[in-house]
């Protein structure tokens, strides 16, 4: 039997396009409103998308540099992705839903909880996408002056997992025997302590959940530094990456198959899941408009900001027409998908102007042209060993989630590529993950 | 000749859900569902029934650790052990009804200020303005264990650290003014950022910058309840409280704590009538009496004395209890003294004991549904006269409703009982409002940020 391609459906507010509210077919206030993330749910299971994913962050984000930057950012009146997945969990039967949760600002005990309630809920369709958070605003609303370093997120975060794991394995199949005849409700023998003492955490357990469906929810990470790629090589099953180039993809998707072995895995056992945005039409030329709209659209005084905090104070509405500075601030960033955008606007010497209409609509990997074309190109990506699957970033929605699923869908299927049905019960036997 | 019902104050009725049931064998009974803690199907049902009895809101309690306690009682006491964590099931109950009041308990001592605000404002958002925080410091000495802390923190410390906590929240949920998302296209602009307000709280336990990355939540501030009867306890819920929590067994307490708290209230700056006070009531209803009896002394017949024995020690705060002879009254020398800051249930129980000198089995049977809740066996008349009784002498605002058997002492209280009570005019027969906080009567809290009043030129 073919292998078949996984996809994913990264729903932020009303798009990933940073003025995505801006769009002439979108509801700004829709942002704010359970049942237009019901209405995306629903979208990706008609399409048989594997999973949903939220991501998160803990603070505000919008700096006001340049002025007024900061009132048209749309990204800072959020919901908490783990409240709004259990509701999504009633609106749907089959789609993963998958939420970014942080190791730096919770505690192993709470988030091992609520997963373990959502994989219960969903019958066995709950995900974590792990993060370790990197802003010092995020710390300041801790208790902190400024984050933790990169090695001692990373620390926190290993234990964290093992920890979590810990906490999901303390119930063993079979422990609830609930014998009216006995009275016996659950057999004590068969639910452990965890005792966990490490330098970050000291959990006893046992968990107050039986065991979930799935064993374990998904664990789902990004993160491309050295750091990262371990602990994805020793906990994660999926994988989100920002390759832009079916090399960089092949070559990514191989590191992470042997952090993978590193950790005494195998390297099947890990999927690469890049990041994609597709602006597709019948024609090339309606393709083209889209995109023209989409880049139309940018506020650039919003793009400026999110560079700004990307890079620090160094982008001005002044320089928009000039073209991107050859070299200086890109370099400093942690970010390092801004450094690929910032590289790439210099090889095709855009202006900044237009960086910002490519960064406003996405810095992920982008194929704009017929759906024919799109189809062909993520085909030859999964054929060519780039990748396990892709996670489609909408640039507006539903619109552009809808279109994928409408046109795009029915092409892979049709190469033989992607399901027709869903073929598991859970979120780890749709993406084939072998059982716990 | 029928009640002039508008003008009749009316109780608040909440549902308070315990998996299968406040019984602590409630499992062995029929109509319970033995399934509970992990069957979502089963509070989705509850909460619509609830809210086609008009109830306020459901309740859900909540513990950072399995129960403590012997072994041999735990494999055949299912409460607190394997179940759902609240929040999560809330959100799920969301969306699955359009009326009902939606309140869970979580802690302040082993949580993050920020991240409770966003659940729970998340929460508001979600509902449509029907969340609600039940305000615990947690008082189960086991929970310390899962987050890193060897002993608990002491009372007065986390009563303090609480008050700290809920300033924060309750800062951080006006981080935005309610017009604050503008959302213009034309302009571009997203937010007025004047109307963004930094809290820059700097504290004894937190230091949280602020703002919340959310809008202001519908009810402004989701409705904020709180139990525990110490000093303390009470001192703090009129402070912050809008809704109080209570397990009394009698009425003469419930009437005289009520006063004491709305007592509180005006050197806080409040109104008396801004604080409700619902305690809970241990309900078995059946068609008769009979029917209710039966099913009561069921269950009563069903506590192994190994869970009778923990539910008494969980009362004294998880100490350790000797076998006893049943039948005999219980040693008053087995409970601990009381000094300040001793949990309000252990002194309850010394009541009962000092009061009537139960037997052992007595006192566990008495504790055994609804733990220190007044309980009522009875058809749907002697309920909704007990009810009504407590309701007038002011002994509540309305009662946190405990069914001994879930779901089918619901099913039971929502046939017979609520009829009963809308038949008096002493029950709502549709909602009044939309939100939490217009079904309990409460006003939406403007913003700590809200321009102050004119003043009158006179």
């Amino acid at each position: 039997m073919q292998k078949t391609l996984k996809l994913g459906a990264s729903i932020r507010g009303v798009g990933y396009h940073v003025s995505a509210w801006r769009h002439p077919d979108v509801d700004p206030r829709a942002a704010e409103k359970i049942g237009h993330y019901a209405e995306l749910a629903r979208i990706a299971e008609a399409g048989l998308f594997d999973m949903v994913f939220f991501a998160d962050a803990l603070a505000t984000r919008a700096i006001d540099s340049p002025l007024g930057a900061a009132a048209r950012y749309p990204g800072d009146a959020i919901l908490d992705p783990l409240m709004i997945l259990p509701a999504l969990a009633m609106e749907t039967r089959h789609v993963g839903l998958v939420a970014t949760s942080s190791t730096t600002y919770h505690e192993p005990y709470h988030i091992a909880r609520r997963f373990a309630a959502l994989d219960h809920i969903s019958g066995g369709r709950a995900g974590w996408n792990v993060v370790t958070s990197f802003s010092n605003r995020e710390a300041a609303n801790f208790n902190r002056a400024e984050q933790l370093s990169k090695p001692e997120r990373y620390a926190r975060a290993t234990e964290f997992l093992e920890t979590a794991i810990g906490l999901w394995d303390s119930w063993e199949e079979g422990a609830l025997v609930a014998d009216r005849q006995s009275g016996l409700f659950f057999d004590p023998s068969k639910v452990h302590a965890v005792n966990h003492v490490g330098p970050h955490f000291q959990v006893a357990g046992p968990l107050t959940s039986s065991r979930v469906p799935q064993g374990r929810p998904l664990i789902v990470q990004a993160g491309a530094s050295e750091e990262g790629l371990d602990l994805a090589g020793r906990y994660a099953d999926v994988v989100y990456s920002i390759p832009r180039s079916i090399e960089a993809a092949i070559a990514n998707r191989r590191e992470l198959q042997a952090r993978a072995v590193k950790f005494g895995r195998t390297g099947d056992q890990i999927l690469s899941m890049p990041g994609v945005q597709v602006i597709s039409g019948e024609t090339e030329a309606e393709a083209r408009e889209k995109y023209r709209v989409l880049l139309d659209i940018v506020d650039p005084l919003t793009a400026l900001g999110m560079l700004n905090r990307q890079f620090g104070d160094v982008f001005t509405p002044e320089m928009l027409d000039e073209p991107v500075p050859a070299e200086g601030p890109a370099e400093g960033t942690s970010y390092s998908v801004a450094r690929e955008s910032v590289k790439r606007a210099r090889e095709k010497s855009w202006t900044l102007r237009q960086l910002c209409q490519r960064v406003g609509l996405g810095q992920h990997f982008q194929i704009v042209g017929t759906h024919d074309r799109a189809a062909e190109v993520l085909a030859e990506w999964f054929t060519s060993g780039a990748c396990d699957g892709f996670n489609v970033l909408p640039s507006h929605t539903p619109g552009n989630l809808a279109d994928f699923v409408e046109h795009i869908v029915p092409r892979l299927q049709q190469r033989g590529l992607f399901r027709t049905a869903y073929e598991g019960a859970t979120l780890r036997e749709n993406l084939g993950l072998a059982p716990l | 000749m029928a009640p002039a019902k508008s003008a009749t104050r009316q109780m608040k009725l909440a549902l308070h859900i315990h998996a299968t049931g406040h019984h602590v064998a409630a499992w062995h009974h029929p109509r319970s569902q033995i399934d509970a803690g992990s069957n979502p199907r089963h509070y989705i049902e509850m909460a619509q029934l609830a809210e086609r009895g008009k109830f306020d809101l459901i309740f859900l309690a909540d513990s950072l650790a399995i129960r403590l306690g012997d072994v041999k009682a735990k494999g055949r006491w299912p409460q607190y052990l394997a179940y759902f964590e609240p929040l999560t099931l809330l959100s799920t109950l969301a969306a699955a009804t359009s009326r009902i009041g939606l309140v869970a308990t979580a802690s302040t001592s082993y949580t993050e200020p920020y991240n409770l605000a966003r659940s729970f404002g998340s929460l508001d958002h979600l509902s449509a303005g029907r969340a609600g925080w039940n305000i615990v410091t947690t008082g189960n000495a086991a929970s310390s264990r899962n987050f890193g802390r060897p002993e608990h923190f002491e009372h007065e410390d986390r009563y303090r650290r609480a008050q700290e906590f809920v300033e924060i929240v309750c800062g951080l949920w006006d981080s935005y003014d309610d017009d604050a998302f503008v959302m213009d296209r034309a302009s571009g602009l997203y937010a007025d950022l004047d109307k963004m307000h930094v809290l820059h709280h700097e504290g004894e336990s937190f230091s949280v910058e602020g703002p919340l990355n959310m809008r202001r939540p519908p009810q402004g501030r989701p409705v904020l309840f709180q139990a525990g009867t110490s000093e303390t306890g009470k001192e703090t819920a009129a402070r912050n409280a809008d809704v109080v929590f209570m397990q009394q067994q009698s009425l003469e307490r419930c009437r005289s704590l009520r006063e004491d708290i709305r007592g509180r209230l005006p050197k806080h700056g409040r109104d008396p009538d801004e604080i409700l006070v619902m305690p809970g009531m241990a309900v078995t209803v059946g068609r008769t009496e009979a029917e209710a009896r039966e099913q009561h002394d069921f269950l009563q017949s069903k506590i192994h004395p190994d869970v009778g024995r923990a539910i008494l020690s969980a009362e004294l705060g998880y100490i350790d209890l000797p076998e006893m002879p049943l039948d005999e009254p219980f040693p008053l020398d087995l409970i601990p003294e009381i000094d300040g800051g001793v949990r309000s249930t252990a002194q309850a129980l010394r009541r009962v004991v000092e009061a009537e000198r139960p037997t052992v089995r007595e006192l566990y049977q008495r504790y055994a549904n609804g733990r220190g809740s007044h309980q009522i066996v009875g058809d749907a008349v002697q309920v909704a006269d007990e009810l009504e009784h407590w309701f007038r002498s002011g002994a509540g605002d309305g009662f946190i409703i405990q069914p001994a058997v879930l779901p089918g002492g619901l099913e039971d209280f929502v046939e017979l009982v609520v009829p009963e009570l809308q038949r008096r005019g002493l029950y709502r027969e549709e909602y009044e409002g939309a939100t939490l906080r217009d079904h309990l009567g409460l006003a939406r809290p403007e913003s700590r940020y809200a321009r102050p009043a004119l003043q009158d030129a006179n």
